[in-house]
């Protein structure tokens, strides 16, 4: 096994399971291309031969090394917080950072950018560390006004208006809004 | 040359319109490309359907100007934040990021300021005084095979740089690959990979994976470390390098011109992989290596002068053949079109007078970002006293707008933010974010050039590989591959010996 843990074991895994996916899903479009003797196929099964005898050059210099760097290597990432304790309470909070913008994502479409912007923008900004009531609500306000007046006004970029009532009204509000602003110009 | 240069400066500067036009593009260019989430691409989508209402010479040259500043300002972030603003300035965050947490922020901006003007200028002149003898060039030289090679060598310089291991820096290009595989295949147009979902039959689009990956990944870093008391405030500085500090590299300056040009040139490669190749030469030709990704300013002034000096070179392949080299240059394409014109040989005969003011204003703003990049750069230098609790929600956002311009789709800020925590858990596990993002937006340009050169040749490889600039390509590509490969083998036995 020489320095291979189970850490390295998991991560060949689910490098394993990418291009296994990947090669499994290419027999839904294995279609021939009369023009093209390898067909839809062939790019993406040579890209995952490839990545497999990769994996087994990763999991080969695992072994020896582990997870050492390889001398003179350019631009490496530098994870010092690999061997920090890790409190509870840190790991939550990182946990809720990381999920936070996937259910704002998510909210866009029945929410809409205009209702879900400012709540999440506070979120991020009590995730971050700060406790003080009137600036999370200040600089929540200040950032909404700041990203309205460049992208609804400024530039009218067409933003998500959402699909559920009362959000979809407070959008069209904001249009309306926009509208009579552009006419005093 | 020099009469059509001044026609073409005295078009610029004689309408008012029009020098408003290319004074919003040579700051919005620079602002969007420096702002922390949004790129010049942000803009340009923005500005894409107001191009209608332009004369066409306005239109096709607010985004040329565009294209040129918003390359520069997009090393701006990627030196304060480790945020490129656009892919062509990942390599600069190597060497630029390190710089800022050493205090040398205000160094590596101004190298940055200096050697994009530089790039760009040297560019723009090589552009005006050769795009038709070069365009006939490429016609002649320049085929599918040539392109497919090309990108194998780029993909083989990218894979040397950035992950722990020459290992991790494959799987990312390849992961960057088989993501580049979803949506329809190049050559039948099959879908691929869509799992019924019909907004991925166009594939993923690259600025919300490039926004996920570099951007959105670097907040979760910084969040991390917030949570685990590591967190340390980038150090502001504004000391600029002196002229004769900067002289020393000026082989580095050179080499790198003659790398971003000839990237450039070829259709479909863009400004991105000539980042790569630049900041792979320097590290090659140095006699310091292992200073490289720790703060060298010439990895800096490396990607800097090549990414610049590509964007007057990319002109000659949309300009003479009608081959757009990259996403903003494919715009230009639309900005043509939405004036019943097409970009391409007959346009240097049809509208001389647009090629000129054109060519005329890519000058002019390369050297507006010397004085310009200056002032602006001691401006935005102070964006680094914000705390980044409050800069975080910004960038966020500002990301998740410029995700959604593009295509109007929620997928696309759902993608972005996948793609921020698929690139948080794999920075942290030592692979390439660059190699991922390089592998995607050039698996498709790979992929259809493999297969045109392939059905030219008749699938035959001695063929192929008789192609004088494909084999020079191809070895290089696989001298790198194979020097990265013997390197890691070599320390394995040394590994083992030690035992």
């Amino acid at each position: 096994m020489g320095h291979l843990n189970k850490y390295h074991m998991f991560e060949a895994g689910i490098w394993l399971t990418i291009a296994t996916v990947f090669f499994i899903y290419s027999f839904e479009f294995n279609q021939n291309i009369e023009i093209y003797k390898f067909g839809a196929t062939g790019w993406p099964r040579a890209v995952v031969l490839m990545l497999l005898f990769v994996i087994a050059g990763n999991i080969f210099h695992q072994r020896i090394h582990g997870s050492s760097i390889q001398a003179g290597r350019v631009g490496v990432s530098d994870d010092d917080l690999a061997k920090e304790p890790k409190t509870l309470s840190a790991v939550m909070n990182v946990s809720s950072f990381l999920v936070l913008p996937l259910v704002y994502a998510w909210s866009l479409k029945p929410i809409g950018f205009y209702a879900a912007t400012p709540v999440f923008a506070a979120l991020v900004i009590i995730l971050l560390g700060e406790r003080r009531p009137k600036w999370i609500v200040g600089i929540s306000l200040l950032i909404y006004i700041m990203l309205i007046g460049l992208f609804m006004i400024v530039l009218n970029a067409p933003l998500p208006q959402g699909t559920v009532s009362p959000f979809y009204d407070f959008s069209a509000f904001m249009l309306r809004m926009n509208t009579q602003i552009q006419h005093l110009f | 040359m020099i009469d059509n240069f001044l026609a073409g400066s005295a078009a610029l500067f004689g309408d008012p319109v029009t020098i408003l036009i290319f004074v919003f593009g040579v700051i919005g260019g620079m602002l969007f490309g420096a702002i922390p989430g949004v790129s010049m691409l942000t803009l340009a989508a923005i500005l894409l359907p107001f191009s209608a209402g332009l004369e066409p010479a306005q239109g096709v040259m607010l985004f040329a100007v565009i294209y040129c500043t918003g390359t520069y300002g997009g090393a701006i972030t990627a030196i304060l934040f480790n945020i490129p603003g656009a892919p062509e300035n990942a390599p600069t965050a190597f060497d630029g990021y390190p710089m800022t947490k050493k205090g040398l922020a205000g160094k590596a901006v101004g190298a940055a300021v200096l050697c994009s003007a530089v790039g760009g200028t040297a560019s723009a002149l090589l552009m005006m005084a050769a795009t038709e003898p070069l365009a006939h060039w490429a016609i002649r030289n320049i085929g599918p095979p040539e392109i497919f090679a090309l990108v194998f060598f780029g993909l083989a310089v990218a894979s040397s740089v950035g992950g722990n291991t020459i290992w991790k820096g494959w799987m990312s290009v390849l992961l960057g690959l088989l993501v580049a595989t979803i949506g329809q295949d190049p050559v039948g147009g099959i879908n691929r990979y869509n799992f019924g979902m019909s907004d991925l039959a166009a594939g993923i689009a690259f600025v919300p994976a490039i926004l996920g990956f570099f951007a959105v990944s670097e907040i979760f870093v910084q969040a991390e470390r917030r949570a685990f008391g590591k967190y340390n405030a980038p150090k502001l500085s504004v000391d600029f390098p002196s002229f004769a500090e900067l002289w020393r590299y000026k082989i580095a300056v050179v080499r790198s011109i003659f790398v971003g040009f000839f990237c450039g040139i070829l259709p479909g490669i863009g400004a991105t992989l000539a980042a790569f190749m630049g900041y792979g030469e320097a590290v090659r030709w140095s006699k310091d290596k292992k200073s490289f990704g720790k703060g060298n300013i010439e990895g800096v002034i490396s990607s800097e002068t090549a990414n610049n000096a590509a964007t007057g070179a990319a002109m000659i392949p949309l300009l003479a053949l009608g081959l757009p080299g990259g996403a903003l240059t494919a715009m230009m394409v639309a900005v043509f079109q939405f004036h019943d014109m097409e970009p391409g040989p007959l346009v240097f005969y049809n509208s001389p007078e647009l090629i000129w003011v054109v060519f005329a204003a890519m000058f002019y703003a390369n050297v507006s970002i010397l004085f310009i990049g200056l002032i602006e750069t001691k401006t935005i230098l102070q964006l680094l006293r914000i705390p980044f609790h409050f800069l975080a929600p910004m960038i966020l956002l500002l990301a998740s707008i410029g995700s959604y311009i593009g295509r109007g789709l929620v997928l696309d800020v759902m993608i972005m933010f996948l793609a921020g925590m698929i690139g948080f858990l794999l920075r942290r596990s030592g692979y390439s974010i660059p190699g991922i993002v390089l592998g995607i937006i050039l698996g498709k340009i790979g992929e259809q050039n493999f297969a045109q050169g392939m059905q030219m040749v008749h699938y035959d490889l001695v063929t192929y590989l008789s192609r004088p600039i494909c084999l020079i390509l191809i070895i290089a590509g696989a001298i790198t591959l194979g020097a990265g490969v013997y390197k890691a083998l070599a320390s394995n036995r040394v590994g083992a010996k030690q035992e």
